[in-house]
């Protein structure tokens, strides 16, 4: 009895040609695309980088010295974004780009970090000591630590560096920095300071640089929290959009499946017989399900600000302008796939595929600074990466609406772009 | 030549205009191919108003084809369907039409006050017009005990009788129904035939396709009998009876015994296992073909004589017998 069922089960699946496709050949694209999106295969070219912006706001020889190393990181890529606005080649822009602007950008979600050289406030530093500060976004933990640790080795590297050219017994004056520039105790002084000023000094014991003499002197790196810092929102505030979109992306596919169930009972024959046109039942289906999104999206919201402290009070305008675009955008992707599909089985499939994918590649799942560089850029492909960049720079940059107008425009355009393919897949409906 | 074939040219056209708008829907020389498969060839019949036609059709004869292209859910490569010599291709001709899919296509997890209303809605009732007609259609149908149960748990018989009435809410002076009373029990076919009947006597035509033979004699007014996408035959019974087999008799002669070829001027059905011929006088013709069965050396073991009906019109013109 069992073995008959089995049997059937499987005769079944054999004459259904794009379920036994869909069975043993999903798996493998599957596993290739998460494997692609998670871990990077070409190491050279895509490895995550820190992305970070370098403000020499103060350029003192030692600075100069160390923003060249930090330049040669592999680890890190410099951000030229301010060449756009300034003219010049990158090695004066990195040198232009105040604080203010570092922050900006940090804050703006350009970079992860922004390395900050300043002028030191502290009197009792000699003159051209920089102070180091790492303004980064709180959301990025793992990033800030990596880079007040690159920071810290550079600087002793430049430090050393210097030292060593400035000492004749060396042969520093062969490399042609001249003597008069350096002052190697006020380097040292500049650099070695004492550790327990701040709690959020990074002082790594690097037994080389520990000379008896400085030994309680550990060059300071102060990491600035630029967002989390003074923010309400916690990090669930990130994570909620991420789940939400993916959500609202399975939901509204389900619920367009009603599609294809009329079709399959002819009762569109029924509706497009009566003074219903093809238009209005799109329409009519993407308005629903838009509908239901935004109440979704809205609940989920409002529970999260209820049970895990998310302000949406004072991000009403932000949070229902991308509800609004974003369900608008999930239900024409949703009646775009119904209106592909075949089946409803078919249906199922495509979208759990599709939706899985995009989810992964959008950063509903893990967030995509994490991811390399080409996935980072094919992850712009889907409109996932766009919500969750709107939802994000409205709650954890909390940015006001002006910000968001790309976001809001891409997914408008997305939402429009996918009920127009889904009316052209539908014209094989109408008539036969 | 020329001046006088000038003025004619619009008198004809005029006329054929008249002639298909007396009709309330005419079916013109009507062509569909689905791949290599010829599904409509040249089909044409005309129904007058308050006429109730049954189409007729071997499995696979292009039945539900002509059915959704009568209501432009079909687009035929030729042809031309005229409703009141009107194309259906013009705006809001098609709404003085009403459908009912071979298939149930109503919303099971709706009640069936809400399905009347969804489609009444659709078919563009609105208010006081719209409650009207929901609580005719529920009583029309039956059902005005268990019009706020969800159809999904109504018995078989029940949805057919809901998918009905959903087409017929806005009153459509032609109502198309493709097989209403596959599997529905003879109770519950008669109460739908009582339901058609009430439309027709309003004035309502009605086009529906069956494979009872029966249904089509006895409850329509006239029968089409569409074969391979053509129309083998149409009119009254009576008319096909006498188009086809005429005023013969059927003879049906069950015989044994080793037999050199078939009798000559007999047919050998093989489902019934009989000969078969007609004759226009029993008593005349018979001793001959009795005769004819034994001269190849047949031995008669029994013979029926039959008045012809449907069935034997059916049979006649397609060689094939219906399902059921
Ligand atoms: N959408 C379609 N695509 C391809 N072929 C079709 C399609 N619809 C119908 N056909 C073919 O056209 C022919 C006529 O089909 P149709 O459904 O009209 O027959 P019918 O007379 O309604 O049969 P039945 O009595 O079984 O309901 C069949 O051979 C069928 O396979
Ligand atoms: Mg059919």
């Amino acid at each position: 009895m069992i073995w008959t069922v089995m049997q059937t089960s499987w005769r079944r699946l054999k004459n259904n040609r794009s379920e036994l496709f869909l069975t043993f050949v999903v798996p493998v694209i599957f596993f290739s695309i998460f494997a692609l999106i998670f871990g990077s295969r070409d190491s050279s070219s895509s490895t995550p980088k820190i992305k970070v912006a370098i403000a020499n706001a103060h350029p003192s020889e030692l600075s100069n010295k160390a923003v060249l190393l930090l330049g040669e990181q592999k680890s890190l890529r410099i951000s030229e974004h301010a060449n756009s606005t300034k003219a010049g080649d990158s090695k004066t822009t990195v040198a232009t780009l105040d604080r203010a602007t570092a922050e900006d950008l940090v804050r703006r979600g350009m970079v992860s970090a922004a390395i900050v050289f300043s002028k030191p406030t502290d009197q009792a530093l000699p003159n051209n000591a920089p102070k180091i500060e790492i303004l980064t976004d709180s959301f990025d933990q793992v990033a800030s630590q990596v880079l007040a640790a690159i920071v810290q080795k550079a600087m002793l590297t430049a430090t050393a560096e210097i030292a060593k050219s400035s000492n004749p017994i060396n042969g520093s004056a062969m490399n042609g920095i001249p003597n008069a520039a350096m002052q190697p105790v006020d380097v040292q002084h500049a650099l070695y300071t004492r550790a327990n000023s701040s709690g959020s000094a990074i002082t790594p014991s690097n037994p080389l640089i520990q000379s008896p003499d400085t030994m309680s002197m550990l060059p300071q790196v102060a990491v600035v929290d630029v967002i989390g810092g003074k923010k309400t929102n916690p990090v669930v505030a990130m994570y909620a959009a991420g789940i939400a979109v993916m959500f609202l992306l399975f939901s509204a596919t389900t619920a367009s499946g009603s599609l294809l169930e009329e079709r399959e009972n002819s009762t569109l024959d029924r509706l497009l017989c009566s003074r219903l046109t093809m238009d209005q039942l799109l329409l009519g289906k993407w308005a629903f399900l838009t509908a239901i999104g935004a109440t979704q999206l809205t609940l989920m919201f409002v529970w999260g600000s209820l049970v895990f402290g998310i302000d949406l009070l004072h991000h009403l305008e932000g949070f229902a302008a991308m509800t609004l675009v974003t369900s608008g955008a999930a239900s024409s992707f949703a009646l775009m796939l119904a209106a592909l599909c075949k089946t409803r089985m078919q249906l199922g499939w495509v979208s759990t595929i599709v939706i899985l994918s995009m989810s992964a590649l959008g950063g509903s799942m893990v967030p995509r600074y994490l991811m390399s560089e080409t996935i980072q850029r094919a992850g712009l492909l889907t409109f996932n990466a766009w919500a969750l960049e709107g939802f994000n720079k409205v709650f954890w940059r909390e940015m006001p609406l002006t910000e968001i107008g790309t976001e809001l425009a891409v997914l408008t355009v997305c939402g429009f772009g996918f009920i127009v393919a889904a009316r052209v897949f539908a014209i094989r409906w109408e008539r036969s | 030549m020329n001046v006088l074939a000038t003025p004619e040219l619009p008198a004809i056209q005029s006329t054929q205009q008249n002639d298909h708008s007396i009709f309330a829907l005419s079916v013109v020389d009507l062509w569909k191919k689905y791949g290599d498969h010829q599904a409509l060839s040249g089909t044409s019949f005309d129904v007058k108003p308050g006429e109730r036609l049954a189409l007729l059709g071997p499995n696979g004869a292009g039945k539900t084809t002509l059915i959704r292209s009568m209501c432009g859910r079909v687009r035929p490569d030729r042809g031309e369907i005229l409703l009141f010599g009107k194309s259906i291709r013009e705006p809001n001709v098609l709404q003085s039409m009403g459908v009912i899919p071979q298939d149930l296509a109503i919303y099971a997890d709706l009640t069936a006050q809400e399905n009347l209303e969804c489609f009444g809605q659709l078919h563009g009732l609105r208010s006081r017009k719209l409650r009207e007609r929901v609580k005719w259609a529920l009583r029309w149908i039956g059902l005005e005990d268990r019009a706020r149960d969800l159809t999904k748990n109504f018995s078989g018989g029940m949805k057919r009788r809901v998918n009905i009435a959903c087409g017929v809410l806005h009153r459509p002076q032609i109502l198309l129904l493709d097989e209403p009373t596959v599997g529905v029990d003879p109770q519950s076919r008669q109460r739908i035939f009582e339901m058609l009947d009430e439309l027709s006597q309003e004035g309502t035509s009605i086009v529906l396709t069956t494979h009872h033979l029966d249904e089509a004699e006895t409850r329509c007014d006239r029968i089409v009998i569409v074969d391979h996408g053509k129309v083998v035959a149409d009119g009254t019974i009576d008319q096909l009876i006498e188009q086809t087999i005429g005023v013969q008799r059927e003879v049906a002669i069950e015989a044994t015994g080793l037999m050199v070829a078939a009798p000559p001027g007999l047919r050998w059905d093989a489902t019934r296992q009989r000969f078969l011929c007609y004759v226009e006088n029993v008593a005349d013709e018979l001793p001959g073909i009795l005769e004819r069965v034994q001269s190849v050396g047949g031995v008669i073991t029994d013979m029926e004589v039959h008045q012809p009906d449907l069935h034997h019109v059916f049979l006649y013109l397609t060689g094939r017998e219906l399902r059921e």
